[in-house]
This record gives structure tokens, C-alpha cells and sequence, in this order.
């Protein structure tokens, strides 16, 4: 019709080199993920300011939730410790001569619950006194020693719980028990308040967690902006949104990734500082606590934490940008 | 291979750029499409990009009605076409050889494979010794030869090319017609959408007029 005009086409190609191998295609996705993931982390180098500042906000804000975090497990494991050494006193009424004491001494340690018992009797409690009080001097006026006999019982179960508000029932009910004196109200107290503490830190935690995927966003969005034109000509060249999505979700990821490293590092030192000063006050206490620091598990647990929130941001970004940037 | 069945299209403003065109172009033909500005030229390549969708009538590119294509499906469309850009739409920031990689890369082709065929179309440009230059360290018409590598290097079925000598003297000009008439003569169908009127006056190929959004009697394919 025309083809002296306009020369005869050889041959059709085009068709037929469309199509590829399954397994090229595989090997090739496989390989863009590599590069964009190569590249996301240049590009971060490349901005080194930009970048720190953007992964040390995201460290802080990881960071603070965490501090409280472990500051609770620090009190809880400090309440743990003394319940263990949790006991009751039961002093023994004056008038009970020696095989009443005897007898009470066989029930108490009958009940169900006791561990241990200790007695200590009125003559011991006052030397103990004189030795810790600095009142011997004192004492020594009175006619009559003033300190009652005492069993101390110490509870096998290291709870706080109504089992042992039993126990305290059954040997008020003993007689001869003057008094049963329980060192447990504080510790319901303190876990009450822990309780509290561990709601706190998960609405602090919360909202933290929401300013990061803030900040990501915000950050992701930037580079969108930036590199619009760019946006424009893969997907006039017929990139699918999946494609032009990626870099970013992979820089959001790795942005957050290294904010969990960086908040790691944060509390590592931050606990270690803290850690020594607890350590000389506890020897002066003599006692065997020691400071819950991060572990391995910790620090993964926050670098993948922030690699999620990182990919949640980047993609809350991409969702409400991205489609919005269309070639005209 | 490409059919306008009475395609208009008006934009929110109220511009009715295309009015009710209806024309046909062969497999393996080279057509240009010629107009003053504002007669639709762009806005007729655009909905061959689908980059805009027509207000009425029917866009069939190989007997399929591309006016039904899904949003998904427009990435799958625009591979099997290269496009040519008046300002080259280069990325700045990548080599050449990058820049011409890039189709390949989004349709998922091998390294090896993708650096043959770069190569292959760097070298039927002639730029085969700049692969590793930035564009903005190339000349107006290097750059425009990357952009045309860049569009054939999947070898599309249908290529389209908006004012591709736009910026370019009548050397260059006619250096970048003859690749597009290499292309042609492998059976690609090519589209150029021009106001050089000079220079398409010099070849012998079918000249489409757009005046004010409709087809006037420039159509020389029935002569």
C-alpha cells in the first residue's frame, strides 16, 4: 500500500523477545531487590547528617520507652528479691511458759504453706536489740525484759497471695500468738504500683512508636519529593507501583533498623553507667542484686521493632504520595 | 496496529483538545504527526502513553481496546512501547548506561543479558564509547540519541517520539530521523509527532495534520 513510501518492515519483532524466563525473571527480582537495598544504603551515606539526625531522633524515642521499660523490670526483680526473704513474725504472749511455746512451735510448723521457722526467744530478741539498737545501755534500767518471744515463719510460696493471708489467719487463731506481724502490705503495694508503672510505659511506648512512624514518614516523603522526576520517567517507561515503592520501603526499614541499633547502644551504655553506681550502693547493702541490663534478645528485639515501625512509616509515605505523582 | 475510533478528549478545564479523530497506522509504518502547537499533538501521544484516558471513543493498539486497561495493567501496556521525550527525561544522577538499562531492568531482564542489549542499542545510537558518562555531560543530540536507546532497547512494537528534534540543528535533526527510519525498517511501527515541517517535507513517509484538535485534509496515506 504504502511500504515503497516508507521501506518493508524485515520481520515482527518485538512479541516474541518480550517474553523471559520464569526463572530469569526470579533471578532478576531477586537481583533489584539486592541493588535497591544497595542503593537505599548508599543513599543514606551519601546524606551522612541528614541520616544520623534522622536515625538518632528515632534512637531516642526507641530509647526512652525501653530505659522505662527496664527501670520496671529493675524494681520488679528489687520486689521479687524481698518476697522470697518475705516473712512473718508471730509473737508469742507472755504468760506461755516453755511447753506451750513447745506446742505452738509444733503447730506452726504443721500448717501448710511454712517453709522454715525460726524461734527466737525473749532473751536472744534482747541481746539481738542491744547489739543493733545502741540502747543496751538503757535496757539495762529496766526491771524485766520488755521483748516478747517471737517465731519467725518464713512461707514457701513467694507470692504475695491469699494463701498467705491464710497462713495468717491460722496462727492468729493459735493460742498464746500475741501478734502476727505480716511484711507483706508493702509488697501488694509495690505491685500494685508496678501494675501502673507497666501501663505508663505502654502508653509512653505507644505514642513513641507513633512519633517514629512520624518522623519515617516524614523522611520518606522527603525523598519522594526528591526524586519525583525520576518517579515520573520509570513510570512513564512502565515501572509498576511495586517497583517504584521499593526504595523507599527499603529505606525506611533500614532507617529504623538503625535507630533500634543506635537505641541499643543507647541503653547498653546508659544501663552499664547506672549499672556501676548500683552496684557500689547494693555492697554497701551486702546484697546480691544486680542491675537487668539489655540482652542479645533485647537489642534484636529492638532493631527488628524498628525496622517494622521503619517499613510502617515508609509505607504509610509511599501510600499517600506515591499515587499521587503521575506523568502529565 | 494502532486504530483512533473517534477519540476526543476534553480536559477538566474545558479544552477539547481532540475532536472525534479517527485514523489508522499499519505494523511497521513510520507516520508523522504534524500541527501547530495546541493542535493535540501531545495530547494524542498522551493517550497512547495512557498517561491520559480519551473522553469518548475507542484506542485500539493491536486489536485490544486499551481504553480498558486496568491501573495495574498501564505498567504491562507502556513496556511494549518506547517513547521518545522532547527534554530526553534522563536521569541525571545515572550513567548512561543506566539510563538506557532502565527499561530492562524494570521488566526484569538478566545483567548479562541487559548489558548485551544496552550495549547493542548504545552502539546503533553510536554511544557506545560514553556508557560510563553522565547525560549532562553529553551534548543536546547525545542526549536525545540516549533517550532514543532508551526507547528501543526492549524492542518495543510501537514507538512514539513527542518533538524529538525539537532542540536540535538541521544535521542533527536528519541524523536522528535516520535512526528512526532503522528502526522502521526492523518493523517497528514509529510514530513522531513534530512541527519540523522542513525536515518531514525532505522524507517520504505520511504526514497526519492536526489543526485545532481535528484531523485536516493533510492526511497523505490515501494519495
Amino acid at each position: 500500500m504504502h511500504s515503497e513510501r516508507g521501506g518493508k518492515p524485515t520481520s515482527v519483532r518485538g512479541a516474541r523477545d518480550q517474553k523471559l524466563k520464569l526463572s530469569d525473571r526470579w533471578h532478576s527480582y531477586t537481583s533489584h531487590h539486592k541493588t535497591t537495598f544497595r542503593d537505599a544504603f548508599k543513599k543514606m551515606i551519601f546524606e551522612p547528617a541528614q541520616t544520623l539526625m534522622t536515625v538518632m531522633v528515632i534512637a531516642i524515642a526507641l530509647a526512652l520507652p525501653s530505659a522505662l521499660l527496664l527501670a520496671l523490670q529493675n524494681v520488679q526483680q528489687l520486689g521479687g528479691g524481698i518476697e522470697a526473704s518475705s516473712q512473718l513474725t508471730v509473737y508469742v504472749n507472755k504468760q506461755a511458759e516453755a511447753p506451750q511455746i513447745k506446742k505452738l512451735q509444733q503447730q506452726i510448723s504443721a500448717l501448710p504453706g511454712v517453709a522454715a521457722i525460726d524461734y527466737i526467744s525473749s532473751d536472744q530478741a534482747l541481746v539481738e536489740f542491744e547489739e543493733l539498737s545502741g540502747f543496751g545501755q538503757a535496757l539495762q534500767y529496766l526491771d524485766d525484759n520488755p521483748l516478747p518471744a517471737a517465731f519467725v515463719v518464713k512461707p514457701d510460696s513467694l507470692s504475695v497471695s491469699a494463701h498467705a493471708k491464710d497462713l495468717v489467719v491460722a496462727l492468729q487463731s493459735f493460742d498464746y500468738v500475741s501478734e502476727v506481724q505480716v511484711d507483706m502490705l508493702w509488697l501488694e503495694r509495690l505491685s500494685a504500683m508496678t501494675d501502673i508503672g507497666k501501663k505508663l510505659v505502654l502508653a509512653i511506648g505507644l505514642a513513641f512508636v507513633a512519633g517514629v512512624v512520624l518522623v519515617i514518614g516524614n523522611t520518606i516523603r522527603l525523598s519522594i519529593e526528591n526524586r519525583k522526576e525520576e518517579i515520573i520517567v520509570v513510570k512513564l517507561i512502565g515501572a509498576t507501583d511495586a517497583y517504584v515503592r521499593r526504595p523507599f520501603l527499603y529505606s525506611g526499614f533500614l532507617l529504623g533498623f538503625f535507630g533500634g541499633l543506635n537505641a541499643s547502644v543507647l541503653l547498653l551504655v546508659g544501663s552499664f553507667w547506672i549499672g556501676q553506681s548500683v552496684t557500689s550502693l547494693v555492697a554497701l547493702y551486702s546484697s546480691g542484686y544486680s542491675v537487668i541490663g539489655l540482652n542479645v534478645t533485647g537489642v534484636l528485639g529492638l532493631c527488628m521493632v524498628g525496622s517494622m515501625i521503619g517499613l510502617c512509616g515508609a509505607w504509610l509515605a509511599v501510600m499517600q504520595h506515591l499515587r499521587a505523582i503521575q506523568p502529565r | 496496529m494502532i486504530r483512533l475510533d473517534n477519540i476526543s478528549k476534553r480536559y477538566p478545564s474545558g479544552l477539547e483538545a481532540l475532536k472525534r479523530v479517527s485514523l489508522e497506522l499499519d505494523a511497521g509504518e513510520m507516520t508523522f504527526l504534524t500541527g501547530p502547537s495546541g493542535a493535540g499533538k501531545s495530547t494524542l501521544l498522551k493517550l497512547l502513553m495512557l498517561v491520559e484516558r480519551p473522553s469518548s471513543g475507542a484506542l485500539l493498539i493491536n486489536g485490544k481496546n486499551i481504553n480498558r486497561l486496568s491501573r495495574s495493567a498501564i505498567p504491562g501496556y507502556r513496556r511494549q512501547i518506547g517513547v521518545v521525550f522532547q527534554n530526553h527525561q534522563l536521569l541525571s544522577d545515572r550513567t548512561v548506561f543506566d539510563n538506557v538499562a532502565l527499561p530492562l531492568l524494570i521488566c526484569g531482564y538478566s545483567p548479562v543479558e541487559t548489558g548485551r542489549r544496552v550495549r547493542a542499542a548504545l552502539d546503533s545510537v553510536g554511544l557506545l564509547q560514553k556508557e560510563k558518562n553522565y547525560p549532562l555531560t553529553l551534548s543536546g543530540g547525545e542526549q536525545q540519541r540516549v533517550g532514543i536507546a532508551r526507547a528501543v532497547v526492549h524492542k518495543p512494537k510501537i514507538l512514539l517520539a513527542d518533538e524529538p528534534t525539537g532542540n536540535l540543528d538541521p544535521q542533527l535533526s536528519s541524523e536522528i530521523m535516520a535512526l528512526f527510519r532503522r528502526f522502521q525498517h526492523v518493523g517497528v511501527t514509529v510514530l513522531i509527532a513534530t512541527h519540523d515541517i522542513d525536515l518531514i517535507n525532505q522524507l517520504n513517509h505520511r504526514i497526519i495534520r492536526l489543526d485545532d484538535g481535528r484531523l485536516s485534509e493533510g492526511d497523505n496515506h490515501a494519495q
